[in-house]
């Protein structure tokens, strides 16, 4: 199969899977008790019974779930993903200028896990059964067992409290500025290291098994520098599964930022998530998810083309 | 016989290890009685009740909240100490608990559930929300409590034109309720919240006002309490430092906000954060103390011309009949002010409702409770120049209409009329000592903003910077980030000064004629810990809502003030009074008196919080009570913790069958 067929066969398969996430989600959002209305008028005694339903029927919370999930979807199909119930703000406003923020985050904390991850895995491979590779494995244990909660708190005492080095609160300046950049170190080490200890396990793994291949020998046979050998041949080669790792990764530096903006008081896409699951607005839940799934499942198309591009073996079929 | 309730939706049971449900060695087989429809009796008649102790009660509560699990914890230990008692928690999501304790059949399975409400000025939110009949299956009255001479005595304490005039009387009609409930004891009111809030040495003369909305506008600038507080980073400030003499005009003073602000369209929002953004921004017809006693403020004066005899169904000649939806919805755009009380929106297909428009017709031909004339101030300027008249007022009031204040709005008002430029006249639906307070609480709007803007969108995302009359213009907002305020050069109290402004101002002349920080920029920082992280470190100078765990650290150290006030907030359990053996009052008083109300504040609140001696916290006690040392000597009796009385009453309970 050629390269465009393959790109053509997937990019089809991702209607039937955001179709799939679209109803798992509203449906689920369903099963959970309460609904914009309960959560404004709940508590409030100065609500009657009409009030309460004359609301439900201007949010178009009244209907059987299946149209409701018919209406919505019909409206996203002409790219309309509606409003936020309690303010009337365009759902598709709040996601775009969200965005930035959280794609900010991510690209910091996804080069921070690369930039971390690689040397320090070729580095523990190299030194195998050495005392740094067992001290690298072992941090690389810990990134992975460590919640990112905690991690962020633990280094705003130290960097923030302690020493002083960094604020605590997002400077109020634009994203592209050098404060804003300097800000995001933590965050982005907070979001990325959870990725960077996977990536280096993985990174040690692959690159151990080259080593181990009869090229290695052949190539410093012919009296090629150590050096040579490693970033040349057995790099490129152990890069193929790191890629498709990293690539999966996305999905869970996306899902981190929920938590991490919520320590780091960032305002982007994970932040408004949870306050809209709190608030019960469906929409903008709907619109969150959507677009993180596609996000994800973009990620892992690019991740199958960027493996070819790496490995002229690799066929699709 | 029936026999305990095992309700299938519950999701987590609490056995502690002290509150291990026992069953007992004799007498365990003949548990709660649980008839579900038994009338209010004194108890006497014991038929089926035999061996009743010790008996199965199950306490409920929302998981989320420690403290409420908590405080239930050590009232359950009580109950069980006495040995009457075998007492479980159960604990439930937070929807799943509202849910399940507004469902009117919630009363028949015989639990005790606690739930925390919000009070506030007004004395009735202590009592009506909990007890009134009509909210049973509404907030907040759980366990269908249905007691019409209480309802009676409720009612009169707010409503007529006797009470609206009279303060004494309504303090002392509250008096009388305060006192049939001690006796009764349908609910115990465990304690009230603190407003809380953390300030670094450099602010000066802070305090905190009971009210979150209140917590940074109401510190800036209130001459009603010679309140004002000021910037200095040369000097710290110590607690109650506030000599005028001392004060520092000028800085910028950055706080830090405890969510986003989701609106700034005053109406069309009902979340205290974007009500404490939008206090810089706008200011009402009145203000209120501390003690919520009313001061006229964009109104130079008002005073009751008239209060009468009306009720809801007097209406009924200017009433239009209007369609209901199978929701039970009214089918209608305009704003409904009263609906007929004999109509039923839920069962009936036509309702008589009385609509905004019809509402100003009924007032003008002498249909009201009250019709109260408020005198404007002239000369008083909105940020973008043009000067308050009576049409902005009844704009602002027909801006109202559906918006989310508008259930609490035209609960009270009828109508709002403008009487000439500077008079405008607000009538009540029927007469109420709240009216004063009510009618005039909406903030007040540029008439010309709001004819432009579509409802709702008063707000800088939608393009439209908030126009108000306020000490301070809107400046910057940047959404989940930000905030920013600047003084207004224009600002009305300070053009005419405080002394010439309010005739009822009589404090120091040295008291500014505004509020003297330039600037605020308010950082809205959701998560409490990063809050409390940037309070440390200097990045804000104020916040509020932390943690009691941080509060402890903040109020020990040298850096930082901790002030708190008694606020409005209160935690109640509520007894199931038509389940057997509940109806018996002995019962339930027994139980109060295993509330440890002081072991609660201290342990489980750190302190932070206060015990409910009586039903009503200090800032109701204005038209609450007619003398409340009094009042406390008479009820706090009831309501001591008394593991000796409460096994008296239950032994006579117990005797009886």
């Amino acid at each position: 199969m050629s390269l465009q067929r393959f790109i053509v066969k997937r990019a089809l398969s991702i209607i039937p899977i955001m179709f799939g996430v679209s109803v798992i989600t509203f449906g689920m959002f369903h099963l959970t008790p309460g609904d914009p209305v309960s959560q404004l008028v709940a508590l409030n005694p100065d609500v009657s019974a009409a009030e309460e339903a004359a609301l439900r029927e201007r949010w178009g919370l009244d209907g059987p779930v299946w149209q409701q999930y018919l209406d919505w979807i019909s409206n996203v199909l002409v790219g309309d993903f509606g409003q936020e119930l309690r303010t009337g703000r365009e759902v598709s406003d709040i996601v775009w200028r969200r965005l930035p923020e959280t794609i900010a985050l991510g690209l910091f904390g996804w080069a921070f896990a690369l930039v971390i991850a690689i040397p320090a895995g070729i580095y523990a491979a190299v030194n195998k059964g050495k005392l740094g590779d067992t001290v690298s494995r072992f941090l690389a244990l810990s990134g992975i067992s460590i919640p990112n909660f905690w991690l962020g708190l633990m280094l705003i005492l130290i960097f923030s409290l302690y020493l002083g080095v960094f604020p605590v609160l997002a400077p109020s300046e634009p994203l592209y500025h050098p404060d804003m950049l300097w800000y995001l170190i933590l965050p982005g080490i907070t979001i990325g290291t959870a990725s960077a200890a996977s990536i280096m396990r993985v990174m040690r793994t692959s690159m151990t098994e080259e080593l181990n291949k009869e090229y290695v020998t052949a190539a410093r046979a012919k009296g090629l520098p150590e050096r040579t050998v490693i970033l040349k041949h057995v790099l490129r080669n152990s890069l193929i599964s790191v890629v498709t790792l990293a690539a999966t990764l996305t999905a869970s530096i996306v899902a981190g930022s929920v938590v991490v903006e919520v320590v780091f008081n960032w305002p982007g896409l994970g932040r408004e998530f949870i306050n809209a699951i709190n608030q019960r607005e469906i929409n903008v839940v709907m619109a969150i998810t959507l677009f993180t799934g596609f996000f994800v499942i973009l990620a892992n198309f690019v991740a199958d083309i960027v493996y070819a591009a790496l490995d002229p073996r690799i066929r699709y079929d | 016989m029936p026999t305990r309730h095992n309700n299938p939706d519950s999701n987590q049971t609490i056995n502690r290890r002290n509150v291990i449900v026992t069953i007992g060695s004799a007498g365990a087989a003949g548990l709660a009685g649980c008839s579900g429809q038994s009338d209010d009796s004194d108890g006497s008649d014991g038929s089926d009740s035999e061996g009743m102790f010790p008996l199965d009660v199950r306490l409920e509560t929302n998981a989320d909240n420690d403290d409420r699990v908590q405080l239930l914890e050590l009232i359950a230990e009580s109950m069980e100490q006495t040995d009457y008692f075998n007492a479980t928690i159960e604990t439930f999501e937070w929807n799943t608990y509202v849910g399940r304790v507004l469902d009117p059949e919630y009363q028949e399975n015989g639990y005790i559930p606690c739930i925390g409400l919000s009070g506030t000025f007004n004395p009735g939110s202590f009592c009506n929300a909990l007890h009134y009949s009509e909210n049973v299956g509404a907030c907040c009255n759980l366990n269908g409590i249905n007691d019409p001479e209480l309802d009676e005595m409720i009612d009169a304490a707010r409503y007529g034109p006797e009470v609206a005039a009279d303060n004494e009387l309504r303090g002392e009609r509250y008096d009388e309720v305060w006192n049939y409930l001690a006796e009764e004891r349908y609910s115990s009111i465990t304690h009230f919240g603190l407003e809380t809030a953390v300030t670094s040495t450099d602010i000066h003369g802070y305090s905190v006002y009971p009210f979150n909305e209140g917590v940074m506008s109401y510190a800036m600038y209130a001459p009603q309490d010679e309140q004002v507080m000021w910037i200095d980073r040369e000097n710290a400030a110590t607690e109650g430092d506030d000599d005028l003499a001392d004060l520092v005009e000028g800085g910028a003073l950055a706080g830090g906000l405890g969510a986003n602000i989701e609106s700034f369209d005053p109406p069309h929002s009902s979340d205290t954060t974007s009500t404490m953004a939008q206090n810089f921004i706008f200011e009402g017809l009145t203000t209120s103390d501390r003690q919520g006693n009313v001061y006229p403020w964009l109104a130079e004066s008002y005073e009751l011309l008239d209060a009468t005899e009306v009720s809801e169904s007097d209406y009924a000649d200017y009433m239009s009949t209007v369609g209901t939806t199978e929701e039970g919805a009214i089918d209608t755009d305009e704003q409904v002010i009263i609906q007929h009380p004999e109509d039923n929106p839920a069962e009936d297909d036509e309702v008589r409702v009385l609509l905004s428009g019809d509402a100003v017709e009924a007032a003008e031909d002498g249909t009201y409770g009250m019709h109260y004339r408020y005198d404007l101030r002239e000369g008083v300027q909105f940020h973008n120049g043009d000067e308050l008249t009576a049409s902005d007022v009844v704009a602002t009031y027909e801006y109202a209409e559906n918006s989310q204040l508008a259930p609490q709005t035209f609960d009270s008002v009828l109508a709002v009329v403008e009487e000439d430029e500077y008079t405008v006249d607000i009538y009540a639906q029927i007469a109420d000592a709240e009216a004063e307070r009510l009618l005039p609480s909406l903030l007040i709007l540029n008439e010309n903003q709001i004819a432009e803007v579509e409802k709702g969108s008063l707000d800088p995302r939608e393009g439209n910077e908030p126009v108000g009359t306020g000490p301070y213009e809107f400046s910057e907002f940047e959404d989940e980030q930000y905030f920013e305020v600047t003084k207004f050069d224009d600002y009305w109290v300070e053009n005419v000064g405080v002394s010439e402004a309010f005739d009822w101002f009589d404090g120091s002349s040295e008291f500014p004629d505004g509020p003297v920080i330039d600037s605020f920029e308010l950082e809205i920082v959701p998560d409490n810990s990063t809050r409390s992280a940037a309070l440390q470190e200097g990045e804000i100078d104020l916040t509020y809502g932390l943690n009691t765990g941080t509060l402890d650290d903040f109020d020990s150290s040298e850096d930082f003030i901790l002030y708190s006030t008694e606020a409005g907030g209160y935690t109640y359990i509520q007894y199931p009074v038509n389940v057997e053996p509940f109806d018996d009052r002995r019962v339930r008083q027994a139980i109060n008196h295993l509330v440890p109300r002081q072991q609660i504040v201290d342990n489980v609140l750190n302190g932070f919080a206060s015990p409910a001696w009586t039903d009503i916290p200090s800032l109701a006690r204005g038209s609450g009570t007619a003398d409340y040392e009094e009042l406390e000597d008479e009820v706090r009796p009831t309501n001591e913790f008394d593991p000796e009385r409460a096994v008296e009453l239950l032994e006579e309970v117990a005797a009886e069958n």
